[in-house]
């Protein structure tokens, strides 16, 4: 054994030290440039768009879904230029039919926050918010808390893990083309980053989404295994394959993506519960539980996660569904209003509103409710309170049926029932056998005689809108697929055309949820 | 101990100081990044660089080389070199050709001379006054002898011969230059053909489906370049979009496209997708390959504020002063309100707005071509930068232009299908047949003007072995169609429509 002579002694602390500042140097460095949260800019209203700063935040607010599952902006910002075969169409990210705002650097929905570096994720608006134009020349008009008809998020999804499983996917061909876009900021640092760490690590990511996916992967998919298409999703099975690891069970339930306006309305109380199927028991649960998914995993802190929902709910539980863009004949209206009286308002402005009405006595598509059960919506409820999450949650009991929905805003709200599959009002007003079998989704010009967006050929030429197009953007919606089924709510399809045609005005009309209580 | 102290030492020298020298030495010979500037505006324009060539800019060499090598390629348009394309080369004092043409950028980078385009090439050309009187170049306004399609093509082309690699092209830049030293021989210039080709054959299977070809003098097919510069699927881009050619625009008085009637920016682009100059500016400026990491904004901010007032020419032959006057009159009433008071006053209610493709009935391809999806997809150019764009917008119509310098901007119509003003003043026979109509078809590409008509001389094939190209109206994207009926004066009694051709030369 030496002797610790000073010197000795001397020359360790030096080493300690160094080896130390060292540490911590590398410690500072991981925690700034991967940790780091910068805070979100106020919002502010936007005039040009007529939306409020309440609207901005829903539609470009982050929800703290960057940390788990957001993508590093500059590998998202390259994704679509490097693989523009894996894309719907020429368009860029905006060939999703994603509600892009022009002048925006991201389509709503997208949140962007620097934490350590700069990362983008999605909100709950890329799915609610709407779009429409009154004619093919008209401006877009981008609706807040609408549901989103437009996106096809299906085909995002597979489109992120469709780049991670190709060779193109490698830190070389990434960078090179970011290279081309980049800005000052991206400094050799950021290239090491980017090169050795956040590429890898984001292929690994997506890779690993694919086996969570494989509903929507199937290689041998039955012959009837319909795309989601724009503007739906299988919130069913998305619950129990991600926030649980159910096992696959072969079921498959898309649905329209729904408006998410005058929240207030539901009153679990009273017996309303929220899903199409009646599957969750207030607005707080749901908002919750579809965050979540945004975020793909626990909430680095429950209180600031709780605090934006609770953003969220405030946000929603007042905000209105917007006026029908068109004349209404107010005579007509009128008339209509009596024949919904007598023929509608007992489901649709009653007490049994917002409740779940059995699938026997409506009489459409079943694979939704067999997308979902009892014991799905006990482990979900298990592992929202695993996060130390406190919500009513989800109903634990096998579904049986869907909701009667509140009608505000159902101008916009088309496809109608739960899985889209009726394109217009006046087609909902005909017998099962009488609706199209077969139209395109997707297309936002909107059609005020049938009320509904054009997804017909005798709509398009009807409104002087190209039919090419409407096939091209849209998603091709065949009803003999299954879940696609448009059978049911065959209520009032033998009424005179005169009262479907008042019924159907009367129904434009509506803008606040009925009952009012 | 001496010894090995010495040893020591030179083995230092040996292996810290040989890499360094040579490191500094290779430092020295590759990192220096120098434009070549001008002093004069003018010349800067003409020739200056926009930082452009870090990115696409050609090896000077290679340049030079290129038209020798593939002299097969280039068009039989009947010049020299990159004449044939339709770019100009300006003649000194003592009646030398110059290096490069207008339009055309140098810059010393990555170790070796870097040329390529810059804004001059499509924003400035050749007028004569009559066949017999020389040349006079024209800063700011539209190359209507430029074919870049062609060019475009041709570039594409030789990346797929067989001659394209680096033994060719050293020789033919030895025979021109002089032997290289081993470095450039063996290194450089092997590796900058192998990069090129690499850059070039990338472009190509971008840029494949467009119709390059089609294009012809005078035009370029702006926004399917845009979409296939952001790497748009362009197999898949539907038909109907995929030819929109337009003519290139003059681009004088700026500060005066700022304002219109209703407080807000003119809409600019012939569709007036973007009313915000600079940025229009820097969009256009992709076109020279200045991309955010390569764009150079000072340079191209002194081109900017220039153009801000730079003024065209006067016209240079005698006006009919009277007969003007009648015409001014006329004007005020047929053209004023969507053109501008004159050529100098850009005043009138609906100049600088968008007129509804249906109302002014205009070949409706080049605003086709320009989708919702390019427009918001443009928004993520320049991300992460304060020039981030956000301007674009999607509209349903063509924007109604001041008409300053318009003597110098034949053909007419965004499309340049329509060869002079007087014929503009014609019906297009497309609605039924009229005892008078446009040309349906003419020649683009030279460069006399027409003192009767205004615009170019439309009607002459060849002219000293050089020839000129054939616009057929009835091409789809050539369409001579719209901008006519009562309102358009294409009604007027001829004597009329003299008149207001004679007041436009005052422009």
């Amino acid at each position: 054994m030496t002797a610790w002579t000073p010197a000795r002694k001397r020359w360790l602390t030096i080493a300690a030290v160094v080896v130390l500042l060292i540490v911590a140097f590398g410690a500072w460095f991981v925690w700034y440039k991967l940790f780091r949260e910068v805070p979100e800019e106020p919002w502010q209203a936007d005039a040009e768009n007529g939306h409020s700063a309440a609207d901005v935040r829903f539609m470009y607010g982050s929800i703290g879904a960057e940390r788990d599952a957001g993508i590093p902006y500059w590998i998202l910002y390259v994704l679509p230029r490097v693989f523009p075969d894996k894309l719907p169409g020429p368009g860029g990210l905006a060939s999703f039919g994603l509600p892009w705002e022009e002048g925006k650097e991201l389509p709503v929905g997208f949140t962007t926050k620097v934490i350590g570096i700069r990362r983008v994720a999605q909100n709950c608006a890329a799915c609610h918010t709407e779009t429409y134009r009154t004619g093919p020349k008209a401006r877009r008009v981008f609706v807040p808390a609408g549901g989103d008809h437009t996106f096809d998020l299906e085909a995002f999804f597979r489109f992120l893990v469709d780049c991670a499983k190709d060779p193109r996917f490698n830190s070389s061909r990434l960078i090179s083309e970011i290279e081309l876009s980049r800005p000052p900021d991206f400094t050799w640092v950021d290239k090491l980053l980017y090169r050795f760490v956040l590429i890898p690590i984001v292929r690994q990511r997506l890779l690993a989404r694919e086996a969570k996916f494989a509903w929507i992967y199937r290689h041998d998919p039955p012959r009837d295994w319909p795309d989601w298409g724009r503007g739906r999703d299988d919130a069913m099975n998305l619950t129990k394959y991600f926030l649980t690891t159910s096992p696959l069970d072969d079921t498959l339930g898309p649905t329209d993506m729904p408006a998410l306006w005058n929240l207030r309305k539901y009153r679990a109380q009273q017996g309303t519960r929220m899903n199409l199927a009646g599957d969750s028991w207030d607005a707080n649960s749901v908002i919750i539980d579809s965050a979540l998914g945004l975020l793909s995993a626990a909430p680095p802190s429950n209180e600031k996660f709780l605090d934006e929902v609770h953003w969220l709910n405030k946000y929603l539980d007042d905000h209105p569904a917007p006026a029908f863009p068109f004349p209404i004949d107010q005579a007509k209206a009128g008339a209509g209003k009596a024949v919904f009286d007598a023929n509608c308002a007992a489901c649709h402005a009653s007490a049994r509103t917002g409740t779940v009405v059995p699938v026997a006595e409506v009489g459409t598509d079943r694979e939704r409710l067999r997308s979902w059960n009892k014991d799905a919506a006990v482990r979900a409820n298990d592992a929202v309170k695993a996060f130390g999450i406190d919500r009513k949650g989800l109903v634990e009991a096998d579904p049986t049926g869907y909701i009667a929905t509140f009608l505000d805003g159902i101008w916009l709200r088309a496809p109608y029932l739960h899985n889209g599959s009726v394109p217009t009002l006046r087609d909902l007003l005909a017998p099962a056998s009488q609706r199209p079998r077969v139209f395109y989704r997707g297309y936002d010009v909107y059609d005020p005689l049938d009320a509904g967006f054009v997804a017909l050929e005798q709509q398009a030429s009807r409104l002087g809108v190209s039919w090419e197009e409407v096939t091209r953007t849209g998603s091709k919606f065949d009803v003999s697929l299954r879940s696609c089924g448009n059978q049911g709510h065959e209520f009032g399809v033998n009424l005179p055309e005169a009262d479907k045609s008042a019924l159907l005005e009367y129904l434009k009309t509506i803008v606040k949820p009925l009952p009012s209580w | 101990m001496d010894l090995w102290r010495r040893r020591f030492w030179i083995l230092l020298a040996i292996v810290v100081g040989v890499p360094l020298v040579i490191a500094i030495l290779l430092a020295m010979r590759f990192l220096p990044d120098r434009p070549v500037t001008y002093a004069n505006i003018e010349e800067h324009f003409k020739y200056g660089s926009t930082g452009g060539e870090r990115n696409a800019g050609f090896p000077y060499w290679i340049w030079k080389a290129l038209p020798v090598i593939f002299k097969d390629r280039l068009p039989s348009t009947g010049g020299q070199d990159y004449e044939t394309f339709g770019m100009v080369y300006e003649v000194d004092a003592h009646g030398r050709r110059n290096d490069l043409p207008v339009g055309v950028m140098k810059r010393r980078n990555l170790g070796i001379d870097r040329v390529f385009v810059n804004c001059a090439v499509c924003h400035a050309t050749t007028v004569r006054e009559a066949p017999g009187k020389p040349p006079r170049v024209i800063v700011g306004m539209p190359a209507a002898r430029l074919d870049l399609g062609r060019f475009e093509h041709f570039l594409f082309d030789v990346a797929l011969d067989e001659r394209f690699r680096a033994a060719v092209f050293v020789a033919e830049i030895e025979r021109q230059a002089g032997r290289l030293n081993p470095l450039d021989r063996y290194v450089v210039y092997p590796a900058a053909v192998e990069i090129m080709r690499g850059q070039l054959l990338m472009l190509r299977h971008r840029f494949s489906p467009m119709h390059l070809e089609q294009w012809g003098p005078g035009r370029v097919d702006t926004w399917n370049s845009a979409k296939a510069g952001l790497n748009f699927d362009m197999n898949r881009v539907p038909a109907g979009e995929l030819l929109g050619p337009s003519d290139f625009p003059s681009i004088w008085n700026q500060r005066q496209r700022k304002h219109r009637d209703d407080g807000r920016q003119m809409q600019l682009h012939w569709t007036g997708n973007n009313d915000e100059v600079g940025e229009r500016n820097l969009s256009a400026a992709f076109g020279t390959g200045a991309t955010p990491s390569t764009v150079d904004h000072a340079a191209i901010g002194r081109i900017e504020d220039w153009l801000l007032d730079a003024k065209p020419p006067a016209y240079p032959l005698p006006i009919d002063k009277t007969l003007a006057a009648r015409g001014a009159a006329v004007y005020k009433q047929y053209c004023a309100n969507c053109h501008g008071a004159s050529g100098q006053d850009f005043s009138g209610e609906y100049v600088g707005h968008v007129t509804d493709v249906d109302l002014v009935g205009t070949d409706r391809t080049n605003l086709d071509s320009y989708t919702y999806e390019l427009a918001v997809s443009q928004d993520t150019n320049y991300a992460g930068t304060p020039y981030r764009f956000t301007h674009f917008r999607k509209t349903n119509g063509y924007a109604n232009m001041p008409l300053d310098g318009i003597w110098l901007r034949g053909p007419y119509l965004h499309n340049g299908s329509v060869p002079t003003l007087r014929d503009l003043l014609e019906p297009s026979g497309c609605k039924g047949s009229a005892a008078v109509t446009r040309p349906l078809t003419f020649y683009r590409g030279y460069d006399v003007i027409d003192p009767v008509k205004v615009g170019f001389i439309s009607t002459v094939a060849e002219e000293n072995g050089r020839r000129f190209s054939l616009y057929d109206t009835r091409l789809p994207g050539s369409h001579n169609c719209g901008h006519e009926g009562k309102g358009y004066g294409t009604e007027l009694p001829p004597a009329d429509k003299d008149a207001i051709v004679e007041y436009m030369k005052t422009f």
